[in-house]
Formats: structure tokens, sequence, C-alpha cells
């Protein structure tokens, strides 16, 4: 069963990326910007898809991490004139810091509480920290940060084109990294989590400091996504970290599946492809937030593993049909499997 | 010799008293039961004596070390294992899988190893399953790494779950009434294979069950408890013939 899957998994993102490099070559500038947008943005779900699909921690501050990314690479490389990639470096660890911070009040909560507290964190990101007055020199007061697009290894990033490879590359080495921690020893510990604390301690995983390296990694990707951002825009303005979009990318995740990197990607797709698509039509793209409420609410009562999810087992089940050999993943082979050894 | 001290830990909970200055000792490479009728207190002893709850009083040392102020994944890496009443298995992960983890919380290796896969990853990767195998061969579970830990029938969890608590080699493993849910076949299977454990691995084991047939079979000393205090301790014999334990399960006499 685990060649099949594997085979179709590596076909599947083989199409995918060569897709992804193809199609925006022949779009317009407009549309390769918001490819890369898209890139970003898959960043930014990925680290969701750690900290919630991984540890079950619910997160609705994701932009806030990546507000501390986007604004720390604004201030040093728009206002102090630093390196670009030297910002960023900072940009990534200053979040992983901040989220190892929310972690620890983190650390006791969960569900609903947690829920609540990072509402509480977005919210004063939000509200006060970036709120003109505060903190100017971090924020940028009522002026946005104007950031140029970088040079990668001598090649400039300043077509579109251009930098959406260089964010779609990005992209990819998060992915596997994340793929890697996923099927490893990292991926294991953190469902383990998940399932029991209790019962994860009581075998000596150290639960504590497991969750705060998942905070931290996660906030450090939302950190990544904030500094690429803020090259891919050319500009670091507080509008663009509101809330809100902490709330709909979660929304997103969660429709698309929250424990599979396939499904970030997908999500910031929709993400960004929704209002996109909604301009074309008589509806107006200020609906795309109240279609994405009702198709959640759809996805928790039908597919509550999520689409993408609910679609790959659907055509693992299908292929096992086809092959009607020892393919099967379905219950009732497991049963007949158990029955055997039970005998 | 002991392996296991606990010397007059008591617990409250709020107004409650969970457990009254309990005493005893638990010798290397025994098996010691630990008896008593329904809310006696023998879970809150072993979730103290594995740091999941804190004594109000009293010290708790294992192997020459006080470890009441440790954590619990610190106790469990001293040399405590543990089985839960009520299965604490990961139900979503494979059998496989569960084993891995007292292995992997172990290995020295972390984050920056699995995500660049470095050689060290694979190295530790396949030496946690090689470990997880040769138990699960050992408890006679061939052939069901592959499977769900929540597919499987309540009697074969037991048996997952008493497998990857051996697989963090263990020194004193506690099992929390390993009998409840099997039928007597398995029973006797579990009778058979704790003492098969404890000659193959020289684990220490403290036992609660309700099954007086099976603790009085395997076990080399049995301490009682009623209403939190230990009202008798000896070997199966002596405790089995004590009025005061007589009395604690069939109640008093009226007179």
């Amino acid at each position: 069963m685990n060649d099949t899957t594997a085979t179709l998994r590596r076909g599947t993102v083989v199409v995918a990326l060569v897709l992804a490099v193809v199609v925006p070559l022949l779009l317009s500038d407009y549309y390769q910007f918001e490819a890369s947008e898209i890139a970003v943005l898959a960043i930014l779900a990925l680290s969701l898809v750690l900290i919630t699909g991984f540890v079950g921690q619910i997160s609705f501050c994701q932009y806030s991490f990546a507000a501390i990314g986007a604004f720390t690479v604004g201030s040093l490389s728009g206002g102090h004139h630093w390196s670009y990639w030297l910002a960023l470096v900072v940009a990534v660890a200053f979040s992983a810091v901040v989220g190892i911070l929310v972690g620890i009040p983190a650390l006791r909560l969960s569900g609903l509480f947690l829920a609540i507290l990072t509402v509480a964190v977005a919210l004063f990101f939000d509200r006060f920290l970036l709120a003109p007055g505060t903190w100017d020199s971090f924020s940028g007061g009522l002026e946005p940060w104007r950031i140029g697009r970088p040079s990668f290894f001598g090649i400039k990033l300043d077509g579109p084109y251009a930098f959406y490879l260089f964010t779609l590359g990005a992209f990819a080495v998060v992915a596997w990294l994340v793929w890697n921690l996923r099927i490893g020893k990292t991926g294991r510990v953190l469902r383990a989590i998940r399932g029991s604390e209790i019962a994860a301690s009581m075998i000596g995983i150290d639960v504590t400091l497991w969750k705060l390296a998942a905070f931290g990694l996660s906030a450090g990707l939302a950190g990544l996504a904030g500094g690429l951002l803020a090259a891919d825009i050319g500009a670091v303005s507080p509008p663009s970290f509101d809330f809100l979009h902490s709330v709909t990318i979660a929304a997103i995740v969660t429709v698309m599946g929250v424990e599979s990197i396939g499904s970030a990607a997908v999500g910031a797709l929709a993400l960004i492809g929704g209002p996109e698509l909604l301009t074309h039509t008589p509806i107006s793209p200020d609906y795309f937030q109240l279609i994405v409420g009702v198709v959640l609410i759809v996805q928790l009562v039908f597919a509550p593993q999520g689409v993408v999810a609910k679609t790959a087992e659907d055509v693992k089940k299908l292929i096992a049909k086809r092959g009607g050999d020892h393919t099967s993943l379905s219950p009732n082979a497991t049963t007949q499997q158990m029955t055997k050894v039970h005998t | 010799m002991s392996l296991l001290e606990v010397d007059g830990v008591s617990v409250r909970f709020g107004g409650v008293r969970a457990l009254t200055n309990v005493t005893f000792h638990v010798n290397r490479g025994e098996i010691f039961g630990l008896v008593g009728p329904n809310g006696a207190g023998k879970t809150t002893l072993f979730n103290a004596v594995t740091g999941v709850v804190r004594p109000t009083s009293g010290r708790i040392s294992f192997d020459d070390h006080e470890i009441g102020h440790l954590k619990p994944h610190r106790r469990a890496r001293l040399g405590i294992g543990r089985t839960f009443q009520n299965l604490q298995l990961f139900g979503a992960m494979t059998v496989l899988e569960n084993l891995m983890l007292p292995v992997d919380a172990f290995a020295r290796r972390g984050l920056l190893s699995d995500a660049f896969r470095l050689p060290m990853a694979s190295f530790e990767e396949k030496r946690a399953s090689e470990r997880a195998r040769a138990m699960l061969h050992f408890l006679k579970l061939d052939g069901i790494e592959g499977l769900r830990a929540n597919d499987l029938p309540v009697g074969m969890q037991r048996r997952v779950e008493l497998a990857r608590a051996l697989c963090l080699r263990p020194k004193l493993l506690l099992l929390d009434e390993p009998a409840s849910g099997l039928d007597a076949r398995e029973t006797a299977e579990l009778a058979e294979a704790l003492p098969q454990i404890r000659e193959r691995f020289g684990t220490t084991m403290l036992l609660v069950d309700h099954d007086m047939a099976l603790v009085m079979r395997v076990c080399d000393h049995i301490t009682v408890l009623d209403f939190g205090e230990v009202i008798c301790s000896g070997p199966p014999s002596v405790v089995q013939a004590d009025e005061r334990v007589i009395r604690a399960y069939l109640g008093e006499e009226v007179a």
C-alpha cells in the first residue's frame, strides 16, 4: 500500500511543481505578482499546519508573527538600510522568540482558552503595538516602510516572474523541511503530544520543550512569510496584518485539512484566487469571507478531516478498488487482517 | 536494597485525603502488589510516583535519588515506566510508532537532524524501529506493527501498552490494573508474561489489580490500602489471612 501512495504523492508533487513554474509564465505581470503572494501565503499556511495540524494547538495570531517578520525587515532594511537578507534572518529569529514567549502561557491552555489567548495576542499587535504612535521606529508610524527587491546571489529579483520563482523555491524548501519533520521522530513526538500529554510525558517526552519548540518554529516560519511578503509588496504597513487575516487563513487551512502540507498550498491558492475569481462574477469579492464561512461549516459536517485530505483518501480508495488487491486501506481490510492476527 | 521508597506520603485534593501517611519500600527485582477496594488511593499513588500529582507531604525516592521535585518525563528517563488503567495508547498512530516513541524520547537528535535528514536521523530511526520490533516479538505481537492502535481489541491494546512501557527499558514498571478488560485466557497469559519480563529485563514491578487470584499468583509482596492508608503488608499468604483485609473487602460484620 505504501508504494502506491508514495508514487501517487511524488507524481502529484512533480505535476504541481511543473504547473506552478509554467502556468504563471503565460500570465500577465499582475497575475505573476499574485502568484508570488500565493507562494508566500502558502509558507504562512504551513506555519499553521505545523502548530495546529501537528501539535493540535489553535492559533489565531499567525499574521501577528508574520507582522513581526515584515516590520523587522521593514525597519532594518527600509529604515536602517541593512542588507535584506541579514534583516530577514533577524526577522525570522525575532518572530521565533516571540512565538516561544506566546507559547509559555499557552502551555497550560488548550482548546477554547488557547484560541482566546491567541486572539488577545493578535489584537495586542493589531490595535496597540502596530498602531501609529506606539512604536513608530518599528511600525513606521503613518508612513509605510519601503523595501526594494533584493538580489539573490547576484540575480536581481525585480521582475515579477523572477521574484515569483524565488518565493516558489522558498515554499518548496520549507515544505520539504516540514515534511521531513513530519515523517521523522519530530512528527511522531508532536502527534503523541497531541494525543495525550500525560502519556507522552510518562514515556520520557519533554512535553514543555517540544511544545515551545513547535511554537517557535511555527512563529519563525510565519515571520519568514512576513519578511518575504514585505519584499514582495515592496512596502510594509499595519493594515496588511489585520487580525481578521489570521482568522481567514485559519479557516481556509481548516477547510483544506490542517494536517496536510498540500493543503497549505491549496489553501493559499484559494485565499488569493477566490476573491480574484469573484471579480469576474457579478458577486463582489467582499463576499469571499462569507463564502469561506459557509464552506467551513459544510466541510466540518461532511469532511471533518479537510477537503484536500478527503480527496487524497478518496483517490487512494478508488485506486485500491481498481487494483482490488492488498493495497486497500479500508476499515474492512484492517479488521480482516486483525482477526487473522488474533486467531 | 530498595529501588522505590515511599515514606509517609500524603496527598490531599482540597478537603479530600486521597493518601494518608503511606509508607512502603519496593525491593529490586520484586513483583510488588498494591491492592485495595475502589477509591483506596492506588491510582493516586501511581500518579505521585510518576509525578502527575505532587504529594502534600512525604518523601519518594527512586534508585537512591529523591525524585519528589522531578517532572514526569525526568522520572520516566530515570527508569520509571507505566501502563494505565484506562489505556493511554496513541490511538491514531500505528503500533510500531507507539513503541518507537520511548526510544525517540532518549534519542540524541532533534529538529535540525530531522528537518535536513542528516545521517544521524535515519540511524536513530532504524535503532528505534529495531528495538520496537524486538519488543513486539518478545511479547508475541508480531505482525500487528502497521495497524492503528485504536483498531486493536482491548486485550491486545493492553499488551501493546505494556510493550511500549518496556521499550523505555524501565528499572521499575508500574502496572495499573493490567488485567482489566482481559478474558480468562488473556489474564493467564499476563500472569505468565510478568515473571518472564522480570527474568529477561530484570524489571522490578509494582502491580495494582482487582483480580486477587492474579495478584496472589505473581506477587512476592503485597501491600493493602484502604481509604488512603496502609492496613496490611507482607507476603501473599500473610495478607490473605489478615483480618483487616478481609473486613476491608467484605465489609464489617454487623454485630
